[in-house]
This record gives C-alpha cells, structure tokens and sequence, in this order.
C-alpha cells in the first residue's frame, strides 16, 4: 500500500509526526498517485479517442469525437432552442429518478437481504432450505426475469422496482449468511458467560461481528444494481438514465448513450465512494475479530 | 507418600455449608466428550468442595481436563455423570459465575468503556448507576484513563484486565479464570497475579484458577488441587498456609515457605502427568 516508506528516504524523521498521522512529504506522495495517476489516464484516453475519431475509421455515427459528446452533454443538461434536456427531462433529472428507483429497489433487496442472512446464518436448516434458491437467483441474469416480471407488474415502477430488488438481495443474503455462521464462537460464549439473553448475544455480538462482510455484501449488492438499471428500464424507462440510453440507441443517437453511459459509470464510482466511507466509519474493527 | 495423607486430610475437612453463596460442590463427576467409538473421558470422577471465600488453584499438565472442569463448574457444559452445584444450584452461564478465559474476548465493535457497560447492562445495573460502577471496576484493575480507546489500541496485559473488569462487573459470588495470564509477559503476569489476588481479598469472591504454573498456584491459591493425566483426577489437595493480608508480593515469592511450597506443587504436577 502507499504508507510503505520509501527507500530513497528515511521513512521516520527525527520530529516523528503523532501516530495514525503520515509523514506530510508522504502524504503529498500519496495524494499525487490517487489523484495525479487517475486524471493522467483519463486524459490519455481523451487524447486516444479523439486520434481514433479524427482518423475516420469509423463513420462519426460509431464512433463520435469527444467534442460532439460533450455537445450531446450540454444539450441533455440545459434547455436550448425550446427543447429541455433529453425528451423534456434534463440529465441530472433522469439520473435522479434511476438513483431513486435504485435506492427503493436495492433498499428493499439489501433489508430482505439482510433479514435471511440473519436467518439462514443462525438456523440451519433454513439456510439448506434457501441456500439452493438464493443461489439460482443470483446466477440469473436480470434481463432473464424482467420479461416475466413485466408480465406478472405491468410497465410502470413496480416490475423496475422489483428487478432491482431481485438483483440485490443475493449478494447480501450470501454474505450476511456466512458472517453469521461464522461469529467467533469464543465472543458468544464470553457474552453469555456475562449473563447474555439469546437476542442480547444475537444484536451485541452477532449483528456487529457480521457487519463488516454485510457491508461488504452491500456494496457488492449495489454494484449489481446499478449494472442492472438499464434492462430494468428497458420497458418504459423513461425519464430514467437508463430508459435514455435505451432511447438514444433507438435513434442512433451515440452521444447521447455515451453521456448516458458515462453519466451511469460517474455515478456508479461516486456512489462506490461513499459506501466504501461509510464502511471505513461503521467498521472501524474490520479484521480485528 | 504425603500427598495421599493430605488428600485424606482435605476430605474430611471437606464438610462444609455447600449452599453458600460462591460455594462450589463437585460430586462423581465424570465428562466424556464425543459419542460411540470416538468418546475420549475429559475428567473424572472428580469429588471436590470449595467453600466460600477459597481461592483454589487448580493445576496440571496440559490435556488434563482442569479446563474442562472450570467449563462444567461456569455452566458452559453439562457433566456426562455426577453433579455440579453452585451456590447450592446448577450452574447457568451469567448466573453461576464470572469468568476471565485464556484469552481476553474482548467486542473489537466497543471501546473498553462499552464492553464494561455492556456487562453492567447484562448484570441488571440501572443505566444511572453506569459511570460510578464502571469507574470503580476500572480503578480496581488500575486502567483508568482508558475508557474512550478502541480495545486493539491497548497492551495485552490491560486487554486482560479489561475482561476481569467486566467478569467482576455482575458481582458474582465466585470468579473463574481459566489461564489468564498464560499469553503475557512475566513482568505483566506478575503484576496481574497480584491484582487478581488483591481484588478477590478485597471483594471476599471465592475463585476458581486454572494454571500449570507451580508458581503461580502457589502464589495465588488458598488452596492447590494437582489434577492428573487424562482423565482428570485429584491428585494432590493441598491447603497453602501463606499469609493472604497485606503481604508485600516480592518477600512472599522469595521466602522460603513458598520455594518449598512450589517444589511440591510443581513435584506433585510432574508426578501426575506421567502416571
């Protein structure tokens, strides 16, 4: 990791900074590689992308210069000439309503999620009897139940809802299953001897000590949600980043779908962030059990 | 040999009020872990009476069951035969005793200061008595100024005295610890081994120790227990007749009464572990 100390100079000087701190030289040093390295590989990628555009390779269709998709951008993101966004909603508009349908659907995978890891981690036979299914369900990909979902939901939020509730109960149902079962046997035993009840043990001991794979499994749950939202707004998606991606390509519309699709990846990343924080904040026992 | 003369001695001294708060009564008891043809006798059979207020030692060679006899006397395990009474009842983990194991068990998800409430919670201590309470446990095992720390933040040696805050924290009768000090260093083992001798004085709990040490067992004992090979039995009941009030530590450990002490104890574990 980027706190190993550099060989070229001494890792610790004689005025050692307080502990938990790094050295502020290393400090510079490591914010330069998060920050510089990224940005310096993103720009290598515009500078490619424009050379490809430019050689003409491709007709402008297939592969549009950087230049027209940042037009595409801007037009999608403001009103011009009397037309607002994308089909009357603007970009940020369309990727609120998906954040929103990924927060319900994803929310209700994760707590049911949860719930069964919960469950299949403390009893059993409950988890011989679910394991199979949850297994079966996670190895579906969701395009393969959306079209019964539309049949049995119809063509609203519901079956878009649901889909990505689907797509995000495996991977947490799986993880919380396994950290449950694997609660240190030794902290059980320890709580009951301090004169723990059955649910004392499961919500101090339990709970916290799966926590940290939950979260894992959260993350995980959300990745596959947002790697859902365009089959789940396939049907009917619009306004929906997804639903705009789905529309754009109807028209050949490529940079349009490129903003789409980027606007879906930068939010994606965003969003990973955030989770990943959260996890460093809530857990901060993470690998200490 | 004189050990079989002061088991004799011990035995029928053995006559004491068994339904004493912190008293432990250990009658024929056997334990055998496993089934069918993979059963292996862990202890037994084991007679033993500790009164209240004793603070027996129980030492052995590794494999000798004295762990498997402290489960049974905390309620962790039923005996396969005979019968464990606890202050006159069957021991129930919580209710029975607190107990310090080999390693602290601390939640890493607490502070130190969280795992003591958590035990004063779990012993039925109003919310408002919390602060004073978990002053005074800390204080008793010397680790004041530690409540806000993360429990991986602090030394081994105080992660143990963290968990005897917390085993002391419901105010049991009798305390068991199984091995406490077996993974620190000498110098923090020594100065643990005084406060738990010092705390049990001070509180008048009965406790139940488990070590392989001679040295520490006679440090610490009112009372040393030899278990033999597996499956456990008694071997040796010896009384230690050291001073227990206010004694200074570095003149017991160097008299002479305890050098002979030790020389038996730990002559009695070697003979023991190769019957």
């Amino acid at each position: 990791m980027s706190t190993t100390p550099s060989l070229a100079k001494p890792a610790a000087p004689a005025d050692a900074p307080p502990p938990g701190r790094r050295p502020p030289r290393h400090r510079v040093r490591t914010r330069v590689r998060h920050v510089a390295l990224p940005l310096g590989s993103l720009l290598l990628f515009l500078v490619l992308w424009q050379a490809l555009a430019a050689s003409h390779t491709w007709s402008e269709t297939l592969v549009p210069p950087p230049a027209k998709v940042w037009d595409a951008f801007v037009d999608v993101s403001t009103t011009h000439d009397g037309v607002r966004g994308y089909n009357g909603t603007t970009l940020i508009e369309h990727l609120g309503i998906s954040l929103r349908r990924i927060a319900f659907g994803a929310g209700l995978g994760i707590a049911a999620g949860v719930v069964f890891g919960l469950l299949m981690g403390t009893v059993g036979w409950l988890r011989s009897l679910f394991e199979p299914w949850i297994t079966f369900l996670r190895t579906l990909p969701p395009l393969a139940y959306f079209s019964l979902l539309i049949i049995w939901l119809g063509i609203d939020e519901e079956p878009k809802v649901t889909l990505l509730a689907v797509a995000a109960f495996p991977p947490v149902a799986v993880s919380t299953t396994t950290a449950v079962a694997a609660v240190p046997k030794s902290l059980v035993e320890a709580a009951r001897a301090l004169g723990a009840s059955r649910w004392d043990t499961v919500r101090d001991v339990v709970v916290p000590s799966a926590l940290p794979e939950t979260l894992t499994g959260i993350r995980l749950a959300v990745g596959v949600a947002y790697s859902s939202l365009v089959a789940a707004e396939l049907v009917n998606g619009l306004p929906g980043i997804g639903g705009m991606v789905k529309d754009a390509a109807n028209y050949n519309n490529t940079p349009v779908v490129l903003v789409g699709i980027i606007a879906i990846g930068v939010s994606g990343l965003v969003i990973d962030g955030l989770l990943l924080r959260l996890e460093r904040v809530a857990v901060p026992w993470r690998g200490r059990t | 040999m004189s050990s079989s003369e002061v088991t004799e001695a011990a035995g029928a001294t053995a006559e004491v009020d068994t339904s004493a708060a912190g008293s432990v009564r250990i009658e024929h008891v056997t334990h055998r872990y496993g089934r069918g043809g993979e059963e292996f006798t862990a202890v037994g059979p084991v007679d033993l009476s500790v009164p209240a207020g004793e603070f027996l030692v129980l030492v052995g060679a590794s494999g000798c069951g004295k762990s498997t006899l402290l489960r049974l006397i905390a309620g962790f395990e039923r005996p396969t035969r005979g019968a464990v009474r606890v202050s006159g009842a069957e021991p129930r983990p919580g209710e029975a005793a607190g107990v310090v194991f080999q390693t602290p068990r601390l939640f890493p998800w607490r502070t130190v200061r969280g795992n003591i409430d958590l035990a004063l919670r779990y012993a039925g201590v109003s919310r408002a008595q919390w602060p004073g309470r978990r002053a005074q446990l800390l204080a008793r095992v010397g680790l004041e100024g530690t409540e806000r720390r993360r429990v991986w933040e602090i030394s081994g040696g105080q992660q143990q005295r963290v968990a005897i805050a917390r085993a002391l924290a419901a105010e049991n009768p009798l305390l068991l610890l199984d091995e406490p000090f077996a993974a620190l260093d000498a110098l923090t083992r020594e100065r643990l081994q005084e406060d738990v001798r010092r705390v049990t004085r001070r509180t008048g709990r009965t406790a139940v120790f488990v070590t392989h040490s001679a040295d520490e067992a006679v440090f610490l004992g009112s009372r040393i227990v030899v278990l033999t090979k597996s499956p456990g039995t008694v071997a040796l009941d010896l009384p230690i007749p050291l001073p227990r009030d206010d004694v200074d530590a570095e003149e017991l450990r160097g008299s002479r009464e305890f050098a002979e002490l030790r020389a038996q104890v730990s002559h009695a574990v070697k003979a023991a572990a190769a019957a």
